[in-house]
């Protein structure tokens, strides 16, 4: 009987002292959170004047990494902006931008009227668009092999699409086509690339053809570039895709020229950029300049968005940068904030 | 007497039945079936650790108190990779699951098994529990969105700050409040009837006797159950992501135990690992970066397992 004072003590002190422990731990650390930012502000206060704020982004995850990217680069010239980025898609991202909850909204393709008409009855009227890289995916062979130049979205289809399934030979996938064997390597589902590709090249044909919109299951896909590159330069007759910016520079392999209905275009960073080259796709950020007129960080960061380190942190991050004329029309765009209608 | 009653033949067969070793085929074999099943168990859980820790070497092994200390980046080859964000997200759900699940589900527990009639009221009310128990982890997200989020009831969002740790947290412990529930309640069944009614015939009230007698019987059994119900909080990504759970980059990276930042935007390791393993398409050092996240959650989850483990065996000792 002497243990029972000890015992029944138990929930109490169970509950008593995890309060006690999230009381004490806060306590702690109220002191050390305060020490980061003044020494930040010391490291600054030679330049300009700090500025300091929060930046809310939402959207596209496949811009996602761009502003992230300006983001960290941006941490280095404004230390006390505080950037947030998430990717939940383009369509998730404008919901949230038309509700005031973000302050830029990335996104893979342009505003829809649906989406402009809802940003607009919810009082956000000053909207910028800004174009801010291009995403170019490359269609590959090995060096070696010179009976294919170009292909169309079709041949594209025929060989990657769900009906390609079980063929072995290009000819066989597709008629007119070498008689060869076809050796496919892909990057895997949980790719942004696979994801424009599909977009882009497989989607309406699949909804002519009656069939899902996916590639068919028998190819090697990849998550690690390398391995399909890898893959290309193994075999004389292989295909592939891969991102542009990732392509563009391997040696071994051939990218070949893409006929999307207005003949066959070789990507270039020059092709890709103007759009000539049927496998690519601007992407953008949308501001909302009410917001930027009232929060000087916003502004700061979309100066800095639209500035030099613009193309360095597309390509840092796997994208094709702007030809130096569209960057100039977006850092246009920004400055004289021309708003969408 | 004996050996005349039974001829030489059958007293050959007795014998032999009785010394002979007698194979048990089908023993054997459901034996054997057994021994695999748990062998497959044990072979794929190896295969996922080992796995995960050789891939994990290129982030633990080269920059471990780096990764520890560094936020969510656009590149996997960044010097300030790591995993404090989600740690910080991580600990303070658990602990936010630990102070408001674990009361509210204990004492609801206490009164289903100790006050509650026993009548068709009290068992629907424990049907349901059950079957909340069961229900999808996302659903609870969904409840966290529009209670939490969307302040469709009581504002509750001007509390929580919207997204934030707190509203994470607060979802993931309704999430866990069920299973909760049914861990004490099965616990307090535990307890012996005798306990009880001595208590009563000494003259307890039930206040009393649930004070002296059950609850402190019950508690080793009520600590695994709660402790096991904080891991299973602790590794949920559905509810989290619903909840607006950051995936790309977090601007702010506060210090453990920065309570100041708990209404703040806010990321978890489950869902630092889902961001990367998507990345990882696209750089694929993430791949790194991933394992060594679920690394790093295995160990938060193991040392509340052993918590649990270590408080248990105490109380045990106690009660014995």
């Amino acid at each position: 009987m002497r243990n029972s004072t000890r015992r029944r003590l138990w929930l109490p002190v169970i509950v008593a002292s995890l309060s006690l422990v999230a009381a004490a731990c806060g306590g702690d650390d109220e002191d050390e959170a305060s020490t980061p930012p003044a020494a930040a502000d010391a490291g600054t206060a030679g330049e300009t004047a700090p500025v300091s704020g929060e930046v809310n982004i939402s959207g596209s995850s496949t811009v996602e990494p761009i502003s992230i990217r300006v983001a960290e680069l941006f941490e280095d010239v404004a230390p006390d902006v505080s950037v947030t980025v998430d990717g939940p898609g383009t369509g998730d991202g404008f919901k949230l931008f038309c509700e005031g909850e973000t302050d830029i909204s990335d996104a893979s393709r342009q505003i829809k009227d649906p989406e402009k008409e809802d940003c607009f009855a919810n009082g956000i009227t000053d909207i910028v668009e800004l174009k801010v890289a291009v995403d170019g995916i490359a269609v590959m062979t090995n060096a070696g092999n010179g009976a294919v130049e170009c292909l169309t979205f079709h041949q594209l289809f025929d060989l990657i699409g769900p009906n390609g399934e079980g063929t072995s030979t290009w000819a066989e996938a597709s008629a007119g086509l070498p008689d060869a064997p076809l050796d496919l390597f892909g990057p895997g589902e949980e790719s942004g690339t696979f994801d424009s590709f599909i977009e882009i090249v497989i989607e309406d044909l699949a909804e002519e053809a009656g069939v899902d919109a996916t590639t068919r299951t028998d190819y090697s896909p990849s998550g690690d570039d390398n391995v399909i590159l890898q893959g290309i330069q193994s075999s004389d007759t292989s295909l592939g895709w891969v991102g542009f910016a990732f392509a563009v520079n391997a040696s071994g392999v051939k990218l070949l020229e893409v006929d999307g209905g207005d003949g066959c275009v070789a990507p270039t960073g020059d092709t890709i950029a103007s759009n000539e080259y049927p496998i690519s796709r601007d992407l953008w950020i949308y501001v909302n300049a009410d917001a930027a007129a009232a929060n000087p960080a916003l502004v700061a960061y979309v100066d800095f968005y639209v500035s030099d380190a613009l193309s360095r942190a597309v390509s840092e991050v796997g994208y094709v940068p702007l030809t130096g004329a569209a960057q100039a029309e977006t850092a246009d765009r920004w400055h004289s904030r021309s708003l969408i209608s | 007497m004996v050996s005349r009653l039974v001829d030489d033949r059958s007293r050959a067969a007795i014998a032999a039945s009785i010394e002979r070793r007698r194979v048990d085929t089908r023993g054997l074999l459901f034996k054997v079936v057994l021994q695999s099943c748990l062998l497959v168990t044990l072979a794929l859980l190896a295969v996922l650790l080992v796995t995960v820790a050789l891939d994990s070497t290129d982030q633990l092994g080269t920059r471990l108190w780096d990764f520890l200390q560094g936020t969510l980046r656009s590149r996997s080859s960044d010097e300030s990779l790591g995993i404090h964000q989600g740690m910080y997200g991580s600990l303070w759900i658990a602990v936010i699951v630990a102070v408001l699940a674990f009361p509210i589900g204990i004492g609801a527990a206490v009164y289903l098994e100790e006050y509650a009639p026993r009548n068709r009221l009290t068992a629907f009310i424990e049907v349901n529990i059950r079957n909340l128990a069961g229900v999808p982890s996302v659903v609870y997200g969904l409840l966290g969105l529009a209670l939490l989020l969307n302040g469709q009831i009581f504002g509750l969002d001007r509390l929580t700050g919207g997204s934030s740790a707190l509203s994470g947290g607060i979802t993931l412990a309704i999430l866990v409040l069920p299973i909760v529930i049914i861990t004490s309640g099965e616990a307090f069944r535990a307890v012996p009837m005798e306990l009880r009614e001595g208590a009563y015939g000494v003259g307890a009230t039930r206040w009393e006797m649930i004070r002296t007698q059950v609850l402190p019987y019950a508690a080793p059994g009520i600590l695994t159950g709660t402790l096991l119900s904080m891991a299973r909080a602790v590794g949920e990504a559905a509810p989290l992501i619903l909840v607006g759970a950051v995936t790309g980059r977090l601007g702010e990276n506060p210090g453990l135990f920065d309570i100041g930042a708990l209404d703040d935007r806010f990321t978890a390791l489950p869902i630092v690992i889902t961001s990367w393993t998507v990345q990882s398409g696209r750089d694929d050092g993430f791949t790194a970066a991933a394992a060594a996240a679920i690394v790093v959650l295995l160990v938060f989850v193991l040392m509340m397992n052993s918590a649990a483990i270590l408080l248990r065996n105490r109380f045990e000792k106690k009660r014995g």
